[in-house]
């Protein structure tokens, strides 16, 4: 009966948005932080650190198990080829002192770089899986989802490099240097002579890499959260 | 061009040996003479295996192999390695500072991420053993030492203690700078027990323990594991002992508690086992009556055949046709009173009226109250004549039936009232209204000189007429008390009972109950007065067996009701009556030859009764004198086998008039 529902309705209505509001408003209470406050924005940066390093910690572990699954059906001979990945033209600190001596503004870098360097050779890697079969379904579905997860990960590292910048943790100079280092890393021809069974032992490495160095980062620069 | 190059390694590999293990080799082979001399054999060494190689912070490391055979002669090993991507054989820097068999890499030898190649050779004055190469990553290789600081403790803030554990990091992993993510686990059992109970603690480095035992020891170990490696050891075992709890106030109470619920059980089960079990039982679970109902067959129930049952409920001829009617009416026998009590009739008579507009739909055969008045059903069938309960004993029923005994007779009355086991099927015909009863007990006339002064009830019924169905009805007596309703199951038999009068007060109404159903009978009051059966309505009044003939005693009424006559032999016959005429003559229903047990001794007037169709109309003829009900000598004679009366009314027959 319309006549009850209508004074009904404009109170629902009401109750309605008196709850949207209160949750908008804490929800804007918590991300809002006055530009004063430093402890807000380092708060912030911390949780985009600890998202991208869980975000890292599975892309690893992906490639871990794909690796693992190639090396026990395909027993690659003993005389393997020698490991060309072609992310080794970007150097990359190989020891922790290194690790910490290094910048952040490259290791920042490093990082962009070698996610960037993977993004092509990973979706190619995927469809030469989905085309010939050489996978179950689960290994498939495994590969395509490692390649999503460069490339949002690319993306989630770039936001926390504009945080960074827009703190002044670290300088502007990022930006058109590492991405042609990149993009030379990635047009070079020489990923594509890699087999199989070499792109995922490479990008298992680098995977690690990638998250061990977001994990110095993290440290070094917002200590105080599980460090 | 990689074949090669692994041969150049190898031959590059084979000049450095050569150097180091030239002057080796001659003196073993002096080695070797001399003992061939003493008689022993001697051959190359055997390969080295098992190379494990492990980091404990990801920024050294140590490879450990097995030595092998040793042939007898001095072996030594040598360790080489070479990197990833470079054709460069390096030497192991270190010998020494992990110990034998042993290679430690520092920190400037070490490169994570970086795939190292490494063999091991073995080398005698006779030969050499190349070990397979192991290819290793650091960071894969990582095994932490035990957590350091392993620190128990007992946190006694509450009632109920626990455990804290908290450990430290070993100190060379750094996890400070994130270089390392170690995750932790703890294990914990009681002393004297073998089985570990295992945390998982994740990257925490505190830990609660809840739900100790008191006053125990317990022994707590920590380890630790990297992102990607392998476990620590376990830390050495901390001990830590729980003191001696319990919460005494809680404790106290719950004792208490159990200890009054003890004493209040045992209480119990004492005055149980005092108690009577039957009454206890009767107490607690009081007995469910059974289902009366006519066709109703408990047996089946408890088989759970419910078609079986409720078909047998289904009566084919019910509703009776209407030709049956006046088989199912039942009659009382009304008898009219002398004209002191007239007005009482008028009274019940317009009572009567009154009711059987309301009481008209409450005939039901199925209802559990009496709520058929006979009156009604009577007025509804027999045309509205007023009829008068009369019971009275059939004088002709003594010759069929020869009670040995007064008493005897009483007992089948007994018998056959209170005999509830009665087979529900009643006959069909008896369907509608049950019959009159008597309120009065029967008095045992033969064996008293006051006949009224006998208590004896009277069990009527229908189905008395049916020799198949016992009655399972019974009469509550008149008492002066008024109680008639609380028992109708009750067949009170009480000989030393008075209810000879009825209760003066009121209308009584007396619950009949046949199989069937419930009667209900209006009882004017006493203005049954002496003999007469006063009340008009449905009024029962017994018929005292008129032993000298033609006599009819009627009594419900009062004990003071004199009894002309002597009352016949008990036996009682008894037919229905089926319509009074006003004039006091009565028509006594028979039912058609059911073949029922019910000896009804006919008199001659009972004889005649039965001339008519139905029924059989016997006339009474009340006097206005005289308490007695003459019967018309035309009264047909009730058969003995129509049952159906519960009216005595062979004794009525042929009643003189007074």
């Amino acid at each position: 009966q319309p006549g009850r529902l209508a004074p009904i309705s404009p109170l629902f209505v009401a109750l309605v948005c008196l709850a949207f509001c209160s949750r908008l408003s804490r929800m804007k209470a918590a991300s809002i932080c006055t530009n004063s406050q430093t402890g807000c924005h380092f708060l912030s940066l911390a949780n985009l650190f600890d998202r991208v390093i869980h975000h890292s910690a599975r892309m690893h572990g992906i490639s871990n198990d794909l690796h693992s699954e190639f090396e026990l059906y395909f027993l690659p001979s003993k005389n393997r080829v020698s490991r060309n990945c072609h992310t080794s033209t970007i150097l990359t600190p190989n020891g922790k002192e290194n690790a910490q001596r290094i910048a952040r503004e490259e290791l920042t870098e490093v990082i962009l770089k070698l996610l960037l360097a993977w993004r092509d050779p990973l979706w190619h890697f995927h469809q030469n899986m989905a085309r010939h079969h050489k996978f179950n379904n689960l290994s498939s579905n495994k590969s395509l989802e490692m390649s999503e997860m460069v490339h949002e990960l690319r993306k989630g590292v770039q936001k926390v490099a504009e945080k960074m910048q827009m703190l002044g943790i670290i300088s502007n100079s990022l930006g058109t240097l590492g991405s042609r280092e990149a993009l030379l890393a990635s047009d070079s021809p020489e990923w594509r002579l890699m087999n199989d069974y070499n792109l995922l032992y490479c990008f298992r490495r680098d995977s690690n890499k990638i998250q061990n160095y977001l994990k110095i980062l993290k440290c070094r620069i917002v200590p105080e959260h599980g460090c | 061009m990689r074949l090669e190059m692994s041969s150049n390694r190898q031959q590059r590999l084979c000049v450095a040996m050569m150097r180091n293990v030239g002057g080796v080799i001659v003196l073993s082979l002096l080695l070797v003479f001399v003992q061939l001399a003493a008689g022993e054999s001697f051959s190359p060494p055997g390969t080295p295996k098992n190379i494990i190689c492990r980091s404990p912070e990801k920024e050294t490391f140590t490879c450990w192999w097995e030595p092998g055979s040793d042939g007898g002669l001095p072996t030594t090993y040598a360790l080489y390695y070479r990197k990833e991507n470079s054709d460069t054989v390096y030497e192991c820097p270190d010998y020494k500072t992990a110990g034998k068999n042993s290679c430690f890499f520092n920190k400037n030898d070490t490169s994570i991420w970086v795939t190292y190649n490494i063999t091991v050779v073995a080398t005698n004055a006779l030969g050499r053993a190349f070990s397979d190469p192991v290819e290793i990553d650091v960071v894969y290789i990582v095994m932490p030492n035990p957590p350091e600081e392993v620190t128990v403790t007992v946190i006694e803030d509450t009632n109920w203690p626990f455990l804290r554990v908290s450990w430290e990091p070993p100190e060379k992993a750094d996890t400070r700078s994130g270089w390392i993510t170690l995750i932790y686990e703890l294990r914990i059992k009681l002393e004297n027990e073998d089985e570990w109970e295992v945390h998982p603690a994740g990257q925490q480095k505190v830990f609660n323990i809840f739900s100790l035992r008191p006053d125990s020891t317990y022994h707590v170990q920590v380890r630790c594991k990297p992102d990607h490696g392998f476990w620590s050891e376990w830390s050495g075992t901390t001990f830590v002992k729980v003191p001696d709890y319990f919460p005494r106030e809680r404790s106290m109470w719950i004792l208490i508690a159990v200890f009054a619920a003890f004493i209040i059980l045992t209480f119990t089960f004492i005055w149980l086992s005092y108690m009577k079990i039957h009454n206890l039982k009767h107490y607690v679970l009081p007995p469910v009556p059974g289902p009366k109902i006519k066709g109703f067959d408990k047996k089946a129930l408890k088989n759970g055949k419910f078609e079986d049952i409720f078909s047998s409920l289904v009566v084919s001829d019910f509703p009776p046709t209407t030709s049956n009617y006046e088989d199912f009416i039942v009659e009382n026998l009304e008898v009219f009173v002398p004209e002191e009590q007239e007005l009482i009739m008028e009274d019940s008579k317009d009572l009567q009226d009154d009711s059987i507009k309301s009481e008209n739909s409450t005939c039901d055969n199925d209802s559990g109250r009496g709520s058929c008045d006979s009156h009604t059903l009577l007025i509804d069938k027999g045309g509205g004549d007023k009829e008068e309960a009369l019971q009275s004993d059939q004088e002709g029923s003594q010759d069929e039936r020869v009670p040995t005994s007064p008493e005897e007779v009483m007992e089948e009355d007994l018998l056959a009232c209170c005999d509830e086991k009665n087979s529900p099927d009643i006959s069909e015909k008896v369907k509608f209204t049950p019959s009159l009863i008597s309120p009065l007990p029967r008095y045992n006339l033969m064996n008293q000189p006051n006949p009224p002064e006998i208590g004896k009830k009277h069990c009527l019924s229908d189905s008395l007429l049916n020799p198949d169905s016992l009655p399972s009805y019974f009469t509550q007596p008149p008492s002066t008390k008024n109680d008639f309703r609380s028992n109708p199951w009750e067949c009170n038999f009480n000989h030393k009972q008075h209810p000879l009068h009825p209760q003066t007060t009121g209308k009584e109404h007396l619950q009949v109950q046949n199989e069937i159903s419930w009667v209900h009978v209006d009882r004017t009051e006493a203005s049954l007065g002496v003999q007469a059966p006063s009340v008009r309505s449905t009024e029962y009044v017994e018929v005292q067996r008129v032993s000298g003939g033609n006599m009819v005693l009627l009594h419900p009424v009062s004990a003071g009701q004199e009894n002309s006559g002597t009352m016949s032999h008990q036996t009682e016959h008894y037919s229905r009556v089926k319509t009074v005429n006003n004039d006091s003559g009565l028509l006594l229903l028979q039912k058609e030859s059911t073949g029922e047990e019910m000896g009804i001794c006919l008199s001659e007037e009972e004889v005649e009764s039965r001339a008519t169709s139905n029924g059989y109309t016997a006339s009474i003829t009340p006097t206005s004198e005289k308490p007695m009900v003459g019967i018309n000598s035309t009264l047909p004679i009730l058969d003995d086998r129509m049952a159906s009366g519960y009216v005595d009314t062979a004794t009525m027959f042929g009643l003189p008039t007074y």
